[in-house]
């Protein structure tokens, strides 16, 4: 496929959204149709693209010097942007439900689409200057999402994310500045651009200057410290704490870690330095208090959240293991846990539209009125467990492998933090599908005198997928972890 | 191949479409279905175990060398007929039972799958599969603890679940270690230890090692992460906490067999400090179980710290790693299934006869059902260890192979305090017969009523103790098969 595609799937979203709002079709379903075919025209785009690489990149334009603005698909963007794409039109359609009991819809939309846009540019970019670029348009589009509600509580929450997020790029531009002057180029390639000679004995500033990068790419991953904007955020309607915060924001973020460790700095120049030391004992740390932080949580969505962070840091420990293996587990961790947390996101996101109920204590006796729901939900939560033949076993499986395969002592610990996070994990998730089957308590019979049932197809889709999806790659995740290791050895 | 799926899946198959179908309403149209599904599903096994041959069946890649796979070999058959005919009474016996409690079709449902994944458990043929069966096991027996979902159960049921995967979780970090250090995980008599990497990661291994026995024996009861089994077992249903003494315990004891014997190997651990650890744990918990079994007043949770009791038994035997006490052990394994299940069952025919779930009410019980504490009594005598029950045979040669292991310490320790804990389990166990049948003067005889419970329920009663005793009795044919997987693993 010619290049110029690479711009073309990443505009035409973009524009989408732009036009939403002043499109003159007055029904909502046909508003709505149409949104939802171009989002699904933009994804096949992508995956033809996939399926037909194109060899060299995209240029848009020239800045001073060597910056330029440049989109090119290596293995990384394939993988990025085939899962962002795969689910973006899923979301889409779940929002549409989701919407009808919100305000403001189309100005929600707007956002949404141009979200896509910006999370394919992040995706696509084939130079660092571009990453940087779209990384912090992406803040800049999805603050009005958080926002939505406008609620004190959602404003301050996308304060608090704008901050966050500018901060963390800030720690992030220095990073860039750096690869600039001590990269032979700004480019992405596997194994990293970094220029020895120039930087003869000046290692440690080097290192200093990733462990801040890691740092401040790593506020939108969620990592300890720079942790709390994430379970704040999830007052945003649940499309977006599921998709954005979820998948595209925080996966934006374990994936500018993973260009710059593989891809800038290169791993044979950290490995073995004080500084893997140091972010991947920030990874193992954030696993832990993650999980810990869920199990205390009462509120349902933002339990999630905390899982989210724990779940971050597999992928960032996976890239802190620094061997292609460890690119293994991390990429395949960053796919699937995509879909289990959508997943679990969308079945909240349903049980709060169909019940208006927030907290877990509420939730008892559910389950017999939303079987399919809560069936669902605990699919998902299987599969965050890591319970063998399903997903997220062979993710979990795959960052064991790397750690022990690499002979690291701390990268052993790590897999420790692992198996804490998965009990943490069963508990948080478990007590959730227990209360909502098997309790008989006050709350129950209060429920049960409400008339609640499942929600409609819109909502009860792209759940049987993300189910089916979860479930196949379980068993049959081969193709996947081949393809995973090609990209890993640079194949792409 | 459909040797070895049919029975993992079809019981599988039949307890999901009962809980998942919304016929039948009518109780006697439930029972009759549960009954069909009942007879097919034992009708098939009984026929395949005759046919299948043992041989290894890989059924699929989870992701690379991580294979699904089956192999029945002697000793996951001798785990796997306990099971068939421990499941069998007990659904009988359920049938009465469960009149008086709600929900009984998602109960059958339940027990139905529990059934398939302990099928899958005795057919596994490396760690892998194993272990996917293992917790699937957790998942799907949790329903069965807190069936009646009383606040308590649920509580119950919770804290089984994440005892049981904290302990699952520990092996996993073993597996995940194993799976590079080890040749294979297929189960292999002598294990699968590369040698060059036992010798280089020694210390490491006997960690995992242990963690590993750790982790497994959660489901075994052992000391220190016991405490889910006087909670979870008696707050089931009486029948399910049968099973779950008498069976799903024994999924832990089977782990423990295969990790030791058959992937890290006897020559990896004999004499090292992890051997040391699990026998001082194994005898800790058998001390501490017949002792807190001694105090308890209620009469299943009495039976539950026994069962940490006496799972310990087979326990010490396999830390022995010494070919008679291994014997000792799988013979326990046998004689404890067939025993605790009768005596739970005899629990709960008195519970749904009269109500009485503490020991102290229980005065002239054996006037009132003459059969049952009859059973009771001589399944009792058994787990006391008086000939010519099956449980003497165990105590027998656990005793002989303690001594015979050449323990400076526990070889005459182990011995003295399975004899310690014999006295405390007739402590236990016997008061109930000797009140029972001899309530004393003070006893209102007029007030008392006849109350034997049904034939549906007694009937399993006689023929579990029967068989309990007559395993006892007819030794050799087990012994013969026990002896032949000792001289492969030693």
């Amino acid at each position: 496929m010619p290049e110029y595609m690479l711009f073309i799937v990443i505009l035409l979203p973009m524009l989408t959204g732009v036009v939403f709002p002043i499109l003159p079709i007055k029904k909502r379903s046909y508003r709505l149709l149409f949104l939802e075919i171009l989002v699904v025209l933009n994804s096949v785009f992508v995956w033809m693209l996939l399926l037909n690489r194109p060899e060299s990149g995209f240029t848009l334009a020239h800045f001073t010097g060597d910056l330029t603005i440049t989109f090119k698909m290596d293995g990384m963007s394939m993988v990025f942007a085939g899962l962002v794409s795969a689910l973006w039109p899923l979301a889409t359609l779940y929002s549409f439900e989701y919407m009808t009991k919100e305000k403001r819809e189309n100005m929600f939309f707007m956002f949404y689409t141009v979200s896509y846009g910006v999370t394919l540019g992040i995706a696509l970019a084939g130079n660092l200057l571009t990453m940087y670029f779209f990384y912090e348009l992406l803040t800049l589009v999805t603050v009005p999402l958080v926002m939505h509600t406008m609620t004190r509580e959602a404003i301050l929450a996308s304060r608090k994310y704008l901050y966050y997020s500018i901060g963390g790029a800030a720690f992030g531009f220095i990073g860039m500045i750096f690869m600039i002057i001590y990269g032979t180029t700004l480019d992405f390639a596997l194994g990293g651009v970094l220029d020895l000679v120039k930087i003869g004995d000046r290692t440690n500033i080097l290192l200093l200057v990733y462990v801040m990068a890691f740092l401040g790419f790593g506020v939108k991953a969620a990592i300890c410290p720079f942790s709390s904007w994430l379970p704040q955020a999830g007052v945003a309607p649940t499309p977006v704490t599921a998709l954005l915060h979820a998948v595209a924001v925080v996966k934006a973020g374990a994936f500018a870690i993973l260009r710059l460790t593989y891809y800038c700095y290169g791993t044979d120049f950290l490995r073995g330095s004080w500084a893997q030391y140091v972010t991947m004992a920030i990874a193992m740390f954030t696993i832990v208090y993650g999980c810990s932080r869920a199990v205390k949580e009462t509120h349902l969505k933002r339990r999630l959240a905390y899982s989210t962070i724990s779940n971050l840091s597999y992928i960032i420990f996976g890239a802190t293991i620094m061997t292609p293996l460890g690119m293994v587990g991390a990429l395949s961790h960053m796919v699937f846990h995509a879909v289990m947390k959508i997943c679990s996101f969308f079945c909240a996101g349903a049980i709060m539209h169909q019940t208006e109920k927030h907290y877990v204590h509420e939730l008892d006796g559910l389950g017999k009125q939303m079987p399919m729901i809560f069936g669902i939900f605990t699919v998902s939560s299987l599969a965050l467990m890591g319970v063998p033949g399903l997903a997220g076993f062979i993710s979990k499986w795959n960052l064991a492998y790397a750690a022990i395969e690499s002979g690291n002592p701390l990268a052993f610990g790590g897999v420790g933090c692992l198996l804490i996070s998965a009990l943490l994990t069963a508990i948080y998730m478990l007590t959730i599908v227990v209360r909502g089957f098997f309790v008989k308590s006050k709350v129950t019979e209060a429920n049960e005198k409400q008339d609640y049932h499942d929600p409609n197809w819109m909502m009860l889709l792209p759940l049987g997928i993300f189910a089916a999806a979860i479930v196949l790659f379980g068993l049959f995740s081969t193709p996947l972890v081949n393809f995973l290791t090609d990209v890993a050895s640079g194949l792409y | 191949m459909i040797d070895y799926v049919l029975p993992i899946v079809l019981p599988v198959i039949c307890g999901v479409m009962l809980l998942v179908l919304g016929v039948p309403q009518k109780r006697s149209n439930l029972l009759l279905l549960v009954s069909v599904a009942m007879t097919a599903v034992l009708g098939i096994d009984v026929l395949l175990l005759t046919k299948v041959s043992g041989v290894r069946l890989n059924l699929f890649e989870l992701t690379h060398n991580v294979a699904i796979s089956f192999a029945l070999d002697r000793i996951g058959t001798i785990f796997y007929v306990l099971i068939l005919v421990v499941w069998c009474l007990v659904m009988i016996f359920s049938f009465e039972y469960m009149k008086h409690e709600q929900n009984e079709k998602r109960y059958y449902g339940f027990f139905f799958i529990v059934l398939g994944v302990l099928t899958g458990l005795c057919f596994a043929g490396n760690l892998i599969t194993f272990y996917a069966f293992f917790e699937l096991l957790t998942l799907t027996s949790m329903p069965l603890v807190l069936h009646n979902q009383s606040h308590e159960a649920v509580m119950a049921g919770l804290k089984y679940l994440f005892y049981s995967f904290a302990g699952a979780y520990l092996a996993l970090l073993g597996l995940y270690f194993l799976f590079q250090y080890g040749n294979t995980l297929d189960f292999t008599a002598g294990g699968v230890l590369n040698e060059q990497m036992a010798a280089q990661h020694q210390p490491l291994l006997l960690v995992l090692a242990l963690l590993m026995i750790l982790g497994f024996g959660v489901k075994a009861g052992m000391f220190p992460m016991h405490a889910w089994l006087p909670t979870a077992h008696p707050v089931a249903p009486a029948p399910a906490s049968a099973f779950l003494s008498a069976i799903i315990v024994k999924a832990g004891v089977l782990a423990l067999i295969r990790v030791v014997y058959y992937i890290f190997g006897v020559s990896f651990l004999r004499g090292t400090w992890v051997q040391t650890t699990w026998m001082i744990l194994a005898l800790l918990t058998v001390f501490m179980g017949s002792m807190l079994a001694y105090r308890e007043k209620i009469l299943k949770k009495r039976l539950a710290y026994s069962t940490v009791s006496q799972v310990s038994y087979i326990l010490f035997g396999l830390s022995l790693m010494e070919p008679v006490a291994f014997s000792g052990a799988i013979y326990h394994v046998i004689a404890h299934g067939l025993i605790k299940s009768t005596l739970f069952l005899c629990a709960g025919a008195i519970i749904y006869q009269t109500g009485k779930i503490r020991v102290e009410e229980l005065n002239g019980i054996g006037k009132q059902m003459p059969v049952t504490i009859w059973c009771y009594t001589i399944a009792s005598l058994g787990l006391i260890g008086i000939p010519p029950t099956s449980g003497f045979i165990s105590k027998w040669y656990l005793a002989s192979g303690a001594l015979n292991s050449g323990n400076p310490v526990f070889a005459w320790l182990g011995p003295v305090i399975l004899l310690i804990s014999a006295l405390l389990t007739a402590g236990y166990l016997l008061p109930i017969t000797m009140h029972g049948f001899f309530p004393g003067e003070a006893f209102d005889y007029k007030a008392m009523k006849k109350a034997e419970p049904c034939k549906k329920m007694v009937i399993p009663l006689l023929i579990l103790t029967a068989l309990s005793v007559i395993s006892g009795v007819f030794t050799s044919p087990l012994l013969a098969q026990l002896q032949m997987i000792a001289d492969t693993i030693f």
